[in-house]
């Protein structure tokens, strides 16, 4: 036995849990520093991402909101849970125990679990969800961790203190804030400042119990970091969890027995630093807190389009030009927005989903017809996308197309040398382990259908079953299925081929010029969002003029711009300055091109769980 | 019988004309139920001024509930309690014109020990010259001069108790309720206290009720004693009466050692123990009649075997002091003997009880009567 190597051996051992749990914490600082927006690149050192964040007022806006929710409802919280386990204290120990356990089950239910019936709460009492509707949720989950930090502190607290003061001559409300309050005040400042963490620390119930226009950090950071590279969120992330190791760490200091006046001491070492960090926050907080405007003098119009999916000018102009306050929410897929819309819960004005969804909206009547009298600026779209459209939306009477795109193969024009014009390279074993293809099963299906020279709606079974079984026959080849990170692994020359959309084909090019789009010769993909009104929209007028408004030469050309997607507005390629997008191959394809391309159509439940369940098996073999 | 000097006697089933004036407190057909438990059973007492009366009972006897109905804790589910006359069953504990010493530590934590004792008087918002005074005074008669700033954290458990009964005599309250406070005390220093308890309640001239299961403690400190068991009064009276004149088995075996028979009277002035006639001198139990008969061990008297009563042989000797504990075998019964004389183990001896020792008592009528250890 030699000590020497063996300690040698536990500090290493030491060091790897150490760095297993906190690097990628790390990875987030440093790269929440790096001047280069990539996350393979260090381009420098630099404070730019929190200079920038401050200059954010949507994420001064969250900040606010966050700030206030935590603030709030942790003092509620904290109010309601102490009461809660004076009366648990004065309860029998029978009836106690099983309250207790009561008390305790919401901290032990899965989040999702809470905030989905929260959320079923709010839409069953009608409750429009929102500012009101988070902090009620924030006050619900806190209250059981403030129950847990008193509780232990009145068993402890010497029970008899309370009687003996009665005893001696006081009140109830006497003995209770002279004796009581001052015996379990460490109890009762622990579970504000962890019902304050928790508050700060959650994502996932406020994800379900917001509204249009209230987001808080963590929410903010979710939408935001779905969009992509974006290395403000790494300042932002950095920051939070800043706050909450800091607050942790104030919970968590437990002052060391003192015999000597121990009022002093826990003033000393607990209130003082809760004063401390509400006062910095409060401060935040007033200094934040006139980015919230005033509704506009002609009423608002809530949004709900894709994460950045506008030109934030464009917003500001609407704002400016129509006296309309924009209230705008973001959402991640389809499938996110389409229960929100669906239950009703929120009163979205106007929302841009994509064709095979509007279809499937349109199907179930959740919109409302739009006013093309007020929209003359439609005309400026091409008839070309109102005639697809009309496929689903006979006589256009809800769909106002938006941005378009195409799916195709992306591929390293070093790796892949020979010219190709069929979906079949990605079937060549020669690229085995270079191709990515889409974590989708619609795209995944789609594609292969094609292929097959079969519609990308096909629901034929036979049809079906030889497409699952190329995609069976393919997949040793393929080196991941992805979806966001497609991009960020070809600029990074990860893989020779991937199915992409063009919009992401596009912005790789820009970051990557050693890359080609092809849409191949079968035919593909077209997919188009549009504009719609639902049904239960409160402010149809101005939605009808926001879309309007999205139709404006100059307004389709800032977002063609800034987004980088294909538009269907037939003055924006003459229009922008911008050469590079002018003569994009990728967003403005050949017509005969995008003549093989089809839109998805909603197949319905039965087919759609056909192909969910041969994907299963694709998946699974 | 000399229970008219007692101060504590049953209110109602006693028929003596008692003044009004002494009973400061008086209980009247108090009972209390826990669920189904019965606590407390159609409990009368009452309690003279400058008295110190103990509760005296095993674990779960109700003594602890009683006291807190005095107190106020607890509200009984039947019955009176008059304070000085006035009626004070619904009063709230903070308006009762008694202070209690609590069984747990009560010392409030966050408070300097002078803090602790003020607490009554700046709740009644005393001058602050006064506060001091008083504090002083409280602290002076308890023998901790100079623990004011003293924070309860840093006291030992004897030093906290009298400062909970420094903070509860400050108020000058006219009973001091003390429930079972020096439980928690080590052997010495609960004797030492229990010596302190009688001195200040001397110096003080209030009333005490004291709760305790400890009959040593009892016997040592009190004016008079109720004995309690299973929610019902047993016997009241001084403690000298309580140990020699039991008024049944229960009393009997919970006060002190004793040899407690199934023995028959066969008429007046003579009992049958162990099937031998034993003369006493107890009379009206009636002839031919079970009855219950306790010996104390230092009571019982070893003779040469052809001398006593009846015979028996000396089974173990342990030395315990004062006096030798004796088992000796008469008639297949264990004797417990006390006597300052040893007698070797495997002795012959005979037994002799002179007949003023020997309590005759009636055979219990309910459960709770009932010898705790009965074979």
């Amino acid at each position: 036995m030699n000590p020497r190597p063996l300690r040698i051996a536990k500090r290493i051992y030491t060091f790897l849990i150490i760095l297993f749990m906190y690097a990628p914490i790390a990875a987030m600082i440093v790269l929440s520093f790096n001047a280069s927006k990539s996350r393979a690149v260090w381009g420098g050192f630099t404070f730019d991402w929190y200079r920038r964040l401050v200059s954010d007022a949507g994420i001064l806006s969250a900040f606010n909101n966050t700030i206030l929710i935590a603030l709030i409802s942790s003092i509620v919280a904290t109010v309601i849970g102490t009461a809660g386990a004076i009366g648990l204290m004065r309860m029998k120990s029978r009836p106690r125990a099983v309250s207790v356990a009561i008390a305790n089950i919401p901290m032990l239910n899965a989040d999702i679990v809470t905030g989905i019936s929260l959320m079923l709460l709010f839409i069953a009492m009608r409750m429009t969800l929102g500012f009101t509707t988070v902090l009620i949720a924030h006050i619900s989950f806190s209250i059981p961790y403030v129950i847990l930090s008193v509780l232990p502190k009145l068993q402890q607290s010497r029970g008899g203190s309370y009687e003996a003061a009665l005893d001696l001559g006081a009140t109830h409300t006497q003995a209770f804030w002279r004796i009581v309050f001052p015996d379990i005040l460490p109890g009762i400042l622990s579970g504000f400042m962890l019902a304050f963490t928790m508050s700060i620390d959650d994502f996932i119930i406020t994800h379900f119990t917001k509204g249009p226009g209230v987001d808080t950090l963590s929410t903010r950071i979710y939408s935001e970091v779905r969009k992509g590279i974006k290395p403000e969120m790494y300042a932002l992330s950095t920051i939070l969890f800043l706050i909450v190791l800091l607050l942790l760490f104030l919970i968590n200091y437990a002052p060391e027995k003192k015999s000597s006046r121990s009022m002093k001491h826990l003033v000393l070492s607990r209130v003082v630093p809760c004063a401390l960090v509400i006062a910095v926050l409060v401060f935040a907080l007033h200094s934040t807190g006139k980015v919230s405007a005033a509704a506009g003098r002609n009423g608002e119009v809530v949004v709900y389009n894709w994460g950045e999916y506008i030109d934030p000018d464009v917003i500001t102009m609407f704002e400016k030009e129509t006296g309309i306050r924009v209230i705008y929410e973001e959402y991640e897929t389809n499938e996110v927005m389409y229960p929100k819309i669906s239950s009703g819960a929120i009163a979205y004005d106007v929302v841009c989903p994509s064709e095979y969804m509007a279809e499937r909206m349109i199907s179930e009547g959740l919109l409302q017809p739009v006013d093309r009298s007020v929209m003359p600026e439609v005309s400026n779209i091409e008839d070309r996308f109102f005639n697809v459209c009309d496929s689903f939306d006979p006589g256009n009477r809800y769909f106002t197309p938006y941005c378009w795109g195409t799916v195709g193969i992306l591929y390293n024009t070093n790796m892949v040398k020979e010219p190709f014009d069929s979906w079949s390279i990605l079937w060549d074993e020669h690229y085995k382990g270079e191709i990515l293809m889409q974590n989708s099963v619609r795209d995944a299906f789609g594609i292969t259908l094609k292929y097959l020279g079969y519609s990308l709606n096909s629901t034929d079974l036979d049809e079906l079953t030889e497409a699952r079984d190329m995609l069976i026959r393919q997949k040793p080849l393929v080196q991941a299925y992805v979806v966001d990170q497609v991009r960020d692994m070809m600029i990074g020359e990860e893989a020779a081929l991937s199915v992409i959309y063009s919009g992401e084909a596009h912005e790789t090019k820009a970051q990557n010029p050693n890359v080609g789009y092809v849409i191949p010769k079968e035919g593909s993909n077209i997919w188009i969002d549009g504009w719609v009104i639902p049904k239960n929209a409160r402010n149809a007028e101005n939605a009808n003029k926001w879309i309007n408004f999205m139709c404006r030469p100059d307004v389709a050309t800032m977002n063609f711009e800034y987004m980088m997607y294909s538009t269907p507005n037939k003055k924006v390629r003459e229009l922008t300055t911008n050469s590079e997008l002018k003569n994009s191959s990728i967003l403005f394809p050949a017509e005969e091109d995008l003549d093989r391309c089809e839109v998805f159509r909603y197949l319905g439940s039965g087919p759609t769980d056909t192909y969910n369940r041969l994907w299963r098996e694709i998946k699974s073999h | 019988m000399s229970s008219f000097e007692h101060a504590v006697v049953f209110a109602l089933s006693i028929p003596y004309n008692i003044p009004m004036s002494y009973k400061l407190i008086e209980l009247q057909s108090v009972s209390k139920s826990f669920g189904d438990l019965k606590v407390l059973d159609n409990f009368s007492l009452y309690v003279r001024e400058n008295e110190f009366l103990t509760l005296l009972g095993p674990s779960g006897c109700g003594k602890t509930t009683l006291l807190r109905i005095l107190g106020g804790f607890e509200t009984p589910d039947e019955g009176r309690i008059l304070f000085d006359g006035v009626d004070i069953t619904d009063l709230a504990p903070n308006k009762r014109q008694l202070n209690t010493v609590f069984q747990k530590d009560t010392l409030f934590y966050h408070m300097s020990v002078a803090e602790n004792i003020a607490f009554g008087l700046r709740i009644r918002h005393a001058s602050k010259a006064l506060i001091k005074e008083k504090t002083d005074y409280a602290l002076h008669l308890v023998g901790l001069d100079g623990f004011a700033d003293r924070m309860p954290d840093s006291l030992s458990g004897g030093q906290a108790q009298r400062i909970a009964i420094a903070r509860a005599i400050v108020n000058e309250p006219k009973v001091l309720l003390l429930d079972e406070p020096l439980s928690a005390l080590d052997l010495k220093l609960r004797q030492d206290m229990q010596y302190e308890l009688i001195r200040l309640k001397e110096e003080l001239g209030i009333t005490f009720i004291y709760v305790t299961h400890d009959q040593e403690e009892a016997l040592t400190m009190s004016d008079s004693i109720v004995v309690m068991n299973a929610g019902r009064i047993q016997q009241i009276g001084t403690p000298e009466d309580i140990y020699n004149e039991p008024k049944n088995a229960f009393t009997a075996d919970f006060i002190g050692d004793g040899n407690i028979f199934d023995a028959l009277m066969i008429h007046d002035q003579h009992v049958s123990i162990l099937g031998t006639d034993f003369e006493c001198v107890d009379t009206g139990f009636g002839e031919n009649n079970p009855v219950d008969v306790i010996i104390r061990p230092e009571d019982v008297e070893l003779v040469s075997p052809e001398k006593g009563t009846i015979e028996g042989i000396v089974k173990s000797v342990i030395f315990k002091g004062v006096h030798y504990e004796m088992d000796v075998d008469a008639h297949n019964y264990h004797w417990l003997v006390h006597s300052t004389k040893m007698v070797p183990e495997g002795t012959p001896v005979g037994i002799l009880v002179d007949p003023f020792n020997i309590q005759v008592m009636h055979k219990p009528s309910r459960p709770d009567e009932e010898a705790a250890n009965h074979a």
